[in-house]
């Protein structure tokens, strides 16, 4: 079930009564762990085995670990590989599994033997790379000592299929979210209207912005079959840039304020990344839940920076690979951290140089370099967008003007909306890079807050989106 | 336990310091009457309520009748002149059979011909529009259709959910018509383009009204509105498709006829239909794909029966607003002709007689 449609809607109605009636905090809870599996199941109902497979192994093994706290270490690992093993394991299967033949088929046909592997015709299930890396988190904090099992299955169940961010995020942790389980909660009215103004926000991100005005104008220069020019490469990438930001921080935005209806907090996973001055910075903002569980299960225990210099830069690059392979199986993705990586390892090396640390002085030199890490960040989304390395080659040739012949690939009104949309978005989160959304409105006459909620309202509703995935479904 | 990071303690989140129920008794009422005023503007337009719109899950549904075998047998597939220039009340009243209505505006009939003969048990009769350009030739089709083949068997519960709630607002508000959402009309905006990029104004706009079953009417203000009549017009003869090669043409009669031959194998039967055209449409089909080199020579090789609009005078001298559909009116008249014939040669499609009651 995706959040832009009117099942949904439904949906969400139903469960805000049922959580505001007088049944007793196990039943709401109860409710609500019924309600997230229907909101999984609606997508494609058999795939809740694997979710309920992937939770109660989670939750077995988690309990192994804590009672073994006081043998060997040796046994408190093997738990620990039985349930990476196993949730890599279905990751592998369904997410990767197509991927690792036609790889595997190629190396063998470098080797001279010619190997067809079987056709692969397995669905993704949506979004298991989220509920995977939930459920890890919570083996690991358990392992590493973080904390403790949690006492109720019920708790934990919830925890890990809480359909707000069960499907894309945020990666929450145990720690944010079962304490919150475990004594009633109800929204107040403040907690209630402040959350169904984020989920319009999050819907207008998503159908006005993302669907209505770039997704097209992406779609045309990624699709275009010959060479792309200057104008034309960027123009689609900036379109991306804003669409792939405007579903995913959408789809972020509406999932904590349908949280914060049910009186459930969730963490933020966007800070204005456009507005990010350097790759570390950006870092900060974009997609946190994702950028700080790498930190923490990855690049930390990966020695982080806590051995040489050389070894930092390995471990950065590591984690950045594996990031980009965890968004999708292709090389392309790959590529996609592979830069962010090198980006991230170039800063390090250039602020260790010089010694400069935080952002610079002048205002006119931190919107420079704000414009140069948007810049760079753009060129690597062209190996997150297109499908493949040819495709990526067209639009990054036309962006280096190595192709001022190339027939005009976008209709004049697409390149209106995609230079006003763009300009629009880095302008805001410019000048809201240093306050909250909540600071802001907390400054804005409640007139005016009250007028851009229902324009952005009214532009939904009669947007009438189609109902599109949210793009970080397939991941 | 060890606590590194904001991710390891409980979130708790802001609100802000603003009156929150004032902006939300504000958003509601200016909400409320923006959508109300909304609506008259786009009933002033034309669009009606009542008017279902269509979409993969209008024709999934149509689909799965035919996998579960709730139909009487006949199905229709083809492009968009057969959904239009058939009233299936009609074909109901002359055959006691409702026909379904898979045909989708753009499509060639080929392919999905191939689907019900490889992919179901259909043993019933299949009608099959033959718009000449689209049949012979390749293509994916019109976008929003994109992938229908296999979305009927895939489509989730939220989406047929989405698809019920979706219609049951329909029948009252008459904006929810996803050729007149924002993106549309904003993209529908006249704006000079480099190149020879053809653009989203020179895309087909809303040229019909639809109800139940998926029964396509010409839209009244194709009718009456002569702007929206010329940009039709303008959008179907600035489609310069070219004449296919006999290679394709081969291939595609060949394909046929093995669709053909599976549908008989089970006892249906297939006839294909070619619904009239007008104006430089006309002239254009004649010129790219001329009825000896496409439609005598299918029928030939497939060995069917094909209904022509020119072989039958009550099927021609129809007035065509946009050249390729006909109007609602003339449509029951048009399917009244054809049906006509082919109650002639099916026995089948002869309605049950009705047996007065004794005594």
């Amino acid at each position: 079930m995706v959040f832009n449609s009117l099942t949904f809607l439904v949906f969400f109605a139903v469960v805000l009564v049922l959580h505001r009636l007088p049944f007793p905090w196990t039943a709401k809870k109860f409710n609500l762990l019924v309600a997230s599996y229907v909101f999984y199941a609606a997508w494609n109902p058999p795939f809740i085995l694997l979710l309920w497979g992937s939770t109660i192994v989670d939750w077995y093994i988690a309990r192994g670990i804590y009672a073994s706290r006081d043998k060997c270490r040796a046994v408190r690992r093997s738990w620990l590989v039985i349930s990476v093993a196993v949730n890599l394991g279905f990751i592998g299967f369904f997410k990767y599994g197509e991927f690792l033949l036609q790889n595997w088929q190629a190396l063998m046909a470098s080797f001279g033997i010619t190997w067809v592997p079987p056709a692969w015709d397995i669905v993704l299930p949506v979004g298991i790379s989220f509920y995977t890396f939930v459920t890890m988190s919570y083996t690991l904090d358990v392992y590493l000592g973080r904390s403790k099992p949690i006492p109720k299955f019920l708790d934990y169940a919830l925890f890990v299929t809480y359909f707000p961010h069960l499907v894309a995020g945020p990666i929450v942790r145990p720690t944010q979210l079962v304490p919150q389980f475990q004594v009633p909660r109800q929204a107040t009215r403040d907690q209630m209207l402040w959350g169904l103004g984020l989920l319009i926000l999050g819907l207008f991100q998503k159908v006005v912005i993302a669907d209505g005005g770039l997704a097209s104008a992406a779609d045309a220069v990624f699709g275009a079959s010959g060479p792309v020019g200057f104008a034309d490469a960027w123009l689609g990438t900036l379109a991306f840039s804003g669409q792939i930001f405007c579903d995913f921080a959408g789809y972020s935005t509406a999932a904590v304020g349908a949280s914060l209806c049910l009186g459930f907090a969730l963490p933020d996973n966007f800070r204005m990344p456009y507005a990010a001055i350097g790759f570390s910075d950006f870092w900060r903002r974009w997609h946190i839940s994702l950028s700080t569980w790498l930190r923490d299960y990855l690049y930390v225990p990966l020695g982080g920076n806590r051995g040489s210099e050389a070894r930092t830069y390995v471990n950065l690059m590591l984690t950045m690979l594996l990031g980009g392979l965890w968004h999708g199986a292709s090389w392309t993705f790959v590529v996609w951290g592979g830069l962010h990586g090198l980006y991230l390892s170039v800063e390090r090396w250039v602020r260790s140089r010089t010694g400069v640390a935080g952002d610079p002085a002048g205002a006119w030199n931190r919107l420079a370099l704000a414009l140069l890490t948007y810049a760079l960040v753009n060129i690597t989304w062209v190996f997150f967008r297109a499908t493949t390395f040819d495709g990526a080659a067209r639009v990054l040739a036309g962006m280096f003007g190595f192709a001022p012949d190339a027939d005009p690939v976008l209709p004049t009104i697409y390149m209106i909306k995609v230079a006003a949309i763009t300009a629009s978005i880095l302008v805001v989160q410019w000048l809201m890079r240093n306050v909250t959304l909540e600071e802001v409105v907390s400054r804005m006459p409640w007139w005016l807050t009250g007028a851009v909620a229902a324009a952005m309202l009214f532009a939904v509703i009669i947007a009438q989106g189609a109902g599109e995935a949210f793009i970080y479904f397939q991941f | 336990m060890k606590q590194l990071h904001e991710q390891d303690v409980v979130t708790e989140r802001e609100i802000p310091r603003a009156r929150l129920g004032a902006i939300g008794w504000l958003v509601l009422a200016l909400v409320v009457v923006a959508v109300a005023a909304w609506e008259w503007k786009m009933r002033d337009l034309g669009l009606v309520a009542g008017d279902l719109g269509d979409g993969k899950s209008a024709w999934a549904v149509e689909r799965r009748k035919i996998a579960s075998g709730d139909h009487d047998g006949v199905v229709i597939v083809g492009g968009s002149r057969i959904l239009f220039d058939t009233n299936l009340d009609v074909w109901a009243e002359m055959t006691g059979r409702r026909p379904v209505q898979l045909a989708l505006p753009g499509m060639s009939g080929q392919q999905f011909l191939r689907d019900l003969a490889v992919n179901s048990r259909f043993d019933g009769f299949v009608l099959i529009d033959v718009t000449p350009e689209q049949f012979f030739r390749v293509g994916r089709g019109h976008p929003a259709f994109e992938g229908v083949l296999d979305y009927w068997e895939d489509e989730g519960p939220a989406k047929r959910t989405g698809h019920h709630i979706g219609r049951f607002l329909s029948r009252y508000l008459a904006f929810l018509d996803n050729q007149y959402s924002l993106t549309e009309l904003i993209d529908q905006l006249e704006i000079r383009n480099r190149g020879k990029i053809p653009g989203p104004f020179l895309r087909p706009w809303k040229l019909s009204e639809n109800y139940e079953d998926r029964q396509y009417h010409l839209w009244r203000e194709i009718e009456t509105n002569e702007s929206l009549r010329e940009h039709a017009i303008r959008v179907w003869l600035g489609r310069g498709l070219g004449p296919p090669d006999e290679a394709l043409i081969a291939r595609i009669c060949a394909d046929v006829r093995g669709s053909v031959a599976m549908i008989r194998a089970r006892g249906g039967d297939v006839v294909f239909i070619r619904p009239p055209s007008s104006g430089g449409y006309y002239e254009r089909e004649q010129q790219n794909t001329p009825r000896d080199r496409t439609w005598d020579r299918m029928l030939r090789e497939a060995d069917v029966l094909g209904i022509h609009f020119e072989d039958y005078p009550d099927m021609q001298g129809f007035e065509l607003p946009e050249l390729s559909h006909l109007t609602r009116e003339d449509a029951v008249r048009f399917t009244r002709a054809y049906v006509g014939v082919l109650r002639e040669r099916y026995v089948g499609l002869r309605p049950p007689p009705v047996l007065e009651p004794a005594g």
